[in-house]
């Protein structure tokens, strides 16, 4: 099963800006990507991004043992968002940044934190992918719930649609 | 990987970056049309060194198309064989590891392959089936490469024109640039009946082919620092000149035909 993850070059620009940003209090930003996905062969997904909600201000709770902690009404607010009359619902993938280059990986904090809410998306979008993200200052790495109980299977593929096309494939 | 096993067969262009290899080797490319425009696609896509393929077609070899569909042999056209099959012997040819998806259908049919792509190639002959592939590409965030070529009575003579167009998620689209209009659409419409074949030959396909190479290459290897997300290359024949007039206002352009959320497969359902 072939996973691949697309976003243009001019909204994983706008992401990169918002989450670069410093906090009042919060050590890193974090965010969502909005997403609509298609089938591929073999049971793979296509995830195409769609728009990007940055996580407000006032969103963010002071916890000083993890980089970022979201509070209640950062978690509504994206829940609603993924909420689209059931008709055509979006893939919410969680998203936050390190400061290095190559390949990120996610923290364990990243992967238990992940695996607490990001299922919870199918409460509201139960026909849709949901996932986490984490980009590098020049990759990405992600994980994608296809289903509220199956384990997180890993992005195969990235894509960055801009000039230059830049693809980041994991596992290579 | 390829590369570890044709130890040098590169080496002409490294000057497109140390990691071009694998770059070409990991990216998967579609081209939909495989006769005149997809078979110099499909060839030169081989000799660069792309490791995956979705090739699709729904025709089979007849003795017209020999003249410009190139791989293609006297025994092929003898056994009437599936496009597809040229193609894929092509570029196993070339590269015997790469994997090559080929489907002898309706692109319609293999939407699942395409969408896969990471680069999309049109080479079809209505401009109906080139607004939908656009259309599909633009839903699914991949660079669309659409090849033009028509030769048309004028005068006393011929005149034999083309385009390559580089139509890329953000910029400007086929219709942003006039090589789709409805009154083309609706004049096609009209003539669908009465079209006939259209004359064809091997040299402009080969032009508007190695051009849309070029424009794929500097958008996945770019060897200069001035890789565009979408450009047009307009062939006049007659004159055996390129231009690239429809982009002198094409930077300015903000695409009004396709939306940046509007992505994804409308009806996505999770199967049962």
């Amino acid at each position: 099963m072939s996973i691949v993850f697309r976003a243009r070059a001019d909204l994983l620009a706008r992401v990169r800006s918002d989450l670069h940003r410093p906090h009042s209090f919060a050590a890193e930003r974090v965010g969502f990507i909005v997403c609509r996905a298609g089938r591929l062969v073999q049971g793979g997904l296509v995830i195409t991004a769609a728009d990007y909600d940055p996580v407000a201000d006032e969103d963010y709770l002071d916890n000083p043992k993890v980089g970022a902690t979201m509070g209640p009404a950062a978690i509504r607010k994206a829940l609603q968002r993924a909420y689209n009359g059931g008709v055509a619902d979006l893939g919410m993938f969680h998203v936050h940044m390190h400061g290095h280059r190559g390949m990120p990986g996610f923290s364990p904090v990243d992967h238990r934190e992940s695996r607490r809410f990001v299922p919870d998306f199918f409460n509201i979008a139960p026909h849709v992918p949901h996932g986490a993200i984490v980009l590098s200052r020049d990759q990405a790495f992600g994980l994608c719930w296809t289903t509220q109980d199956a384990e997180p299977v890993e992005i195969d593929r990235f894509a960055r649609v801009g000039a230059p096309l830049r693809l980041w494939w994991w596992k290579r | 990987m390829v590369v570890e096993t044709v130890t040098g067969r590169f080496a002409s262009q490294s000057f497109l970056g140390s990691d071009s290899d694998a770059t070409f080797d990991g990216t998967t490319v579609g081209v939909v049309g495989l006769s005149g425009g997809g078979s110099h696609v499909v060839q030169q896509l081989a000799h660069l060194g792309v490791g995956h393929f979705a090739v699709v077609d729904h025709d089979r070899i007849e003795a017209k198309n020999l003249n410009r569909l190139v791989g293609a042999t006297a025994e092929d056209v003898a056994v009437n064989r599936l496009k597809t099959e040229i193609a894929e012997r092509v570029i196993r040819g070339v590269n015997p590891q790469a994997h090559v998806v080929a489907r002898a259908t309706r692109w319609q049919a293999a939407m699942q392959d395409l969408r896969e792509c990471d680069v999309l190639f049109g080479c079809v002959d209505s401009y109906k089936e080139r607004a939908q592939l656009e259309r599909f590409a633009r839903r699914f965030l991949i660079p669309y490469i659409d090849l033009g070529m028509d030769i048309h009575p004028a005068g006393a003579g011929f005149s034999m024109s083309g385009q390559v167009v580089l139509s890329s998620p953000g910029g400007p689209c086929l219709w942003c640039l006039g090589i789709l209009t409805e009154a083309r659409l609706a004049e096609e419409a009209k003539n669908y009946d009465g079209a006939g074949s259209r004359p064809q030959v091997v040299w402009p396909n080969g032009v508007l082919a190695s051009l849309g190479i070029g424009l794929f290459v500097q958008l996945v290897c770019p060897w200069h620092e001035a890789s565009q997300l979408t450009a047009c290359c307009e062939f006049d024949g007659n004159r055996h000149r390129v231009e690239t007039s429809r982009m002198e206002y094409a930077d300015e352009l903000c695409c009004r035909h396709f939306a940046a959320d509007e992505v994804g497969d409308q009806f996505f359902t999770r199967p049962e």
